[in-house]
């Protein structure tokens, strides 16, 4: 079949791989209908994640349709229409139990990797580095998927596969940020990076019921989007504006009830503080660039909630522990438990409440994931979400 | 339960502190480092070598080297290790002395009394070293794996109890059979191909709350382990600990040969039980399937590849996926 694999820092290229095999009883093998570009799939792509390796099939946002089952799934057919989540979880472990999928203690066979960087495994995941298991991801014609009895969704309605696609990830990622900032009626949230993640967080807050949502990022095209699609009230272009400044003005002085970081670890910024984040993260003295959470962490009220979603990596410098503590600030963060989330949204998509399809870009083939990773990275042509299909 | 017992600290006594002559040298290795590596050319001369910049930078190195012995010594003052690279410290030292008086303008008297000084050191360094190591072992340190696997304590032991299916966990077993209700005969897997055997007797069997096996006479290495099933507190699961010790090329068996030798395999086999006592059998990815490093994409059919031997214990997944909104 073919496959993106990565080859190396900004090369990936689509190579011909043999096909997936049922490995497990509880496996099932997908062929691939629909699947994206992720933001997170850029840290890959330069090379910030550390135990990637030269030939590793990337991609883990993806849905298609069953064409073999391992002996222990009852729950699928084949030719069923499935969205698989990124996470993969075993719904057996006591993590599962208490419904942090994200935490599966049985499904990352190389768990000793982040065992030693973050002192416990993580879950597996499809095609993002051997620190969560070293799983052949989705960017490809198929995929073996591992617990297939518990992890994909079956879609039996007459959904667009762009509108159900994000089900697999960013959506319930950006739900469960969203949530984790307890909207209630009237609330301010305010929201760093307008990718696809932050516009699902946007339309998301909006859902919950926020009453101000403010958007901040740096390309016009954008905010644009976060303010006439998303939902957001108010946009900030830190090209041209202090954000501490506006948000203060926006909210009388007390900052938004909740902050939601949905840049990461490659976030970009002004100044001396970008350049002193660059070039510690280059010399490898830090693995992630935190500008995001530090302003959100600065900017919340006191007693607010600062929401991860962006992802880390490692180590962060500078991190400004007094503000969080003196004023009494909640972080909540964590990779999306995916399932927890799924059926819920599929609901909202269902009775037209939310339709997440609007980040669509772009529509390539899966022989030119290359151009589409450069495009996406570059921000090129307004890229936001881009989907591959073989 | 015997294993979280010997788990937890016990209060010190003084005796067994940290040794004052261990503190002693670890101080001196810090002021001796960063003399070596502040003031070079002047040491040089005070030991009688001539002060050439090649002596200065040789200087500079070992003041690197003296430096982090001495941080090591003071940050583990129980652990025997830190003091033992002092010695070899010495040793080097002296090596330079010697070194340095081969030079035609070198001060002979001056080095002769530099490498008595180090011997007389030296000396100190080994009994704090001896001393150290042997209170390391009568402290006897256990070495413990574990693992919580949400089974009752009598399910995991009635797993474990019946040893064929051993081998599904521990990779580098190719087969356990069963010669009698005590005894064992094990088969392991050699990295170069081809297996070796050895025989293997429970010394202890306790229902539901521990297994103790040693290795019989005449096996390669001697090993003398205790696996515990107790109750986890809050919830209805298992804790699971491994306690071990290892001998082999023909030392008697020790926790800190266990830890050297045994520790990433047996973490790993603890975590290959909790999945297929929870999931049904091992899991393997695109990459943890091959014996060495993979890329994450599928085998090609004459790839050699670690495949799940015994069947399917089939465990449907309980997790409630909407009762967490």
């Amino acid at each position: 079949m073919r496959a993106t694999c990565w080859m190396g820092k900004q090369k990936v290229s689509v190579e011909q791989v043999p096909d997936p095999q049922i490995l497990n009883a509880r496996d099932a093998i997908i062929k691939i209908t629909a699947t994206t570009i992720c933001g997170s799939d850029l840290h890959l792509y330069n090379g910030f994640m550390p135990t990637m390796q030269k030939g590793d099939i990337l991609g883990h946002e993806f849905m298609g349709e069953v064409v073999e089952l391992g002996k222990g799934v009852t729950n699928l057919k084949v030719g069923d229409r499935v969205v698989v989540p990124f996470c993969i979880a075993c719904g057996n472990c006591e993590s599962c139990k208490l419904g942090m999928f994200s935490c599966c203690e049985n499904s990352n066979p190389t768990g000793w990797m982040p065992e030693k960087l973050m002192g416990h495994a993580t879950c597996g995941a499809f095609g993002y580095s051997h620190l969560t298991g070293g799983f052949a991801g989705g960017q490809a014609e198929y995929v073996r998927v591992p617990f297939a009895d518990f992890g994909p969704l079956k879609i039996e309605s007459d959904l667009t596969d762009e509108q159900v696609l994000f089900l697999s990830d960013i959506l319930p990622t950006a739900f469960m940020g969203a949530e984790f900032c307890e909207i209630e009626p009237r609330k301010v949230v305010a929201i760093w990076g307008a990718g696809p993640v932050g516009q699902l967080a946007i339309a998301s807050a909006k859902l919950l019921g926020a009453e101000r949502i403010i958007a901040i990022d740096r390309f016009p095209y954008r905010l644009k989007m976060a303010i006439e699609q998303a939902g957001a009230t108010d946009v900030i272009n830190y090209e041209d504006q202090d954000v501490q400044e506006v948000l203060r003005d926006l909210t009388a002085g007390r900052g938004p009830d909740a902050c939601i970081d949905c840049v990461g670890l490659e976030a970009h910024g002004h100044g001396a503080q970008f350049a002193y984040d660059k070039v510690k993260q280059t010399l490898k003295i830090e693995q992630d660039r935190p500008m995001a959470v530090r302003e959100a962490i600065l900017a919340c009220r006191g007693g607010g909630i600062v929401s991860i979603l962006g992802v880390y990596a490692g180590f962060v410098d500078k991190f400004p522990l007094g503000s969080l503590m003196n004023r009494g600030l909640t972080i909540k963060t964590g990779q999306c438990h995916v399932h927890r989330y799924m059926k819920r949204l599929l609901g909202h998509i269902e009775r037209g409440e939310l339709d997440p399809s609007f980040v669509v870009s772009h529509h390539m083939n899966l022989d030119d994931a290359a151009k589409g990773y450069d495009m996406f990275m570059r921000k090129q042509d307004d890229a936001m979400k881009i989907i591959l299909r073989s | 339960m015997k294993s979280l017992d010997a788990l937890r600290s016990q209060p010190r006594s003084d005796s067994s502190g940290p040794s004052k002559l261990g503190r002693g040298l670890g101080w001196f290795s810090v002021a001796l480092g960063l003399t070596e590596i502040a003031t070079p050319k002047l040491l040089a001369k005070l030991v009688g070598a001539h002060p050439t910049r090649g002596a200065a930078l040789a200087l500079r190195v070992a003041g690197v080297r003296e430096l982090g012995t001495g941080i090591a010594i003071l940050m583990m003052p129980n652990r025997p290790l830190p003091l033992w690279l002092r010695v070899a410290g010495d040793a080097l030292d002296l090596a330079m002395i010697g070194v340095a008086a081969t030079h035609r303008k070198a001060n002979g008297l001056r080095l002769a009394g530099a490498a008595a000084a180090i011997a007389g050191v030296a000396a100190l360094d080994m009994i704090a070293s001896v001393r150290a190591a042997r209170a390391f072992e009568a402290a006897n340190h256990p070495v413990v794996f574990s693992v919580t696997i949400a089974k009752s304590p009598r399910e995991v032991y009635d797993f474990f109890r019946k040893l064929e299916r051993l081998p599904e966990f521990m990779d580098y077993l190719d087969s356990v059979k069963q010669t009698d209700t005590t005894h064992s005969t094990w088969t392991a897997k050699l990295p170069a191909g081809g297996t070796v055997s050895w025989n293997a007797e429970i010394v202890d069997d306790r229902p539901g709350e521990s297994i103790a096996w040693k290795t019989v006479a005449d096996a390669p290495f001697e090993l003398d382990g205790r696996v515990t099933f107790a109750q986890a507190p809050a919830r209805d699961m298992t804790e699971v600990r491994v306690e071990m010790k290892l001998g082999v090329l023909g030392r008697a068996p020790s926790s800190l040969l266990a830890k050297l030798f045994a520790k990433p395999q047996v973490k790993g086999d603890l975590r290959r039980l909790k999945q297929v006592l929870e999931t049904g059998e091992v899991l393997y990815s695109d990459a943890s399937q091959h014996v060495l490093p993979h890329a994450a994409q599928p085998a090609k059919p004459a790839d050699h590849v670690k495949t799940t031997q015994l069947p399917f214990i089939p465990t449907p997944p309980t997790a409630d996926k909407g009762a967490h909104q």
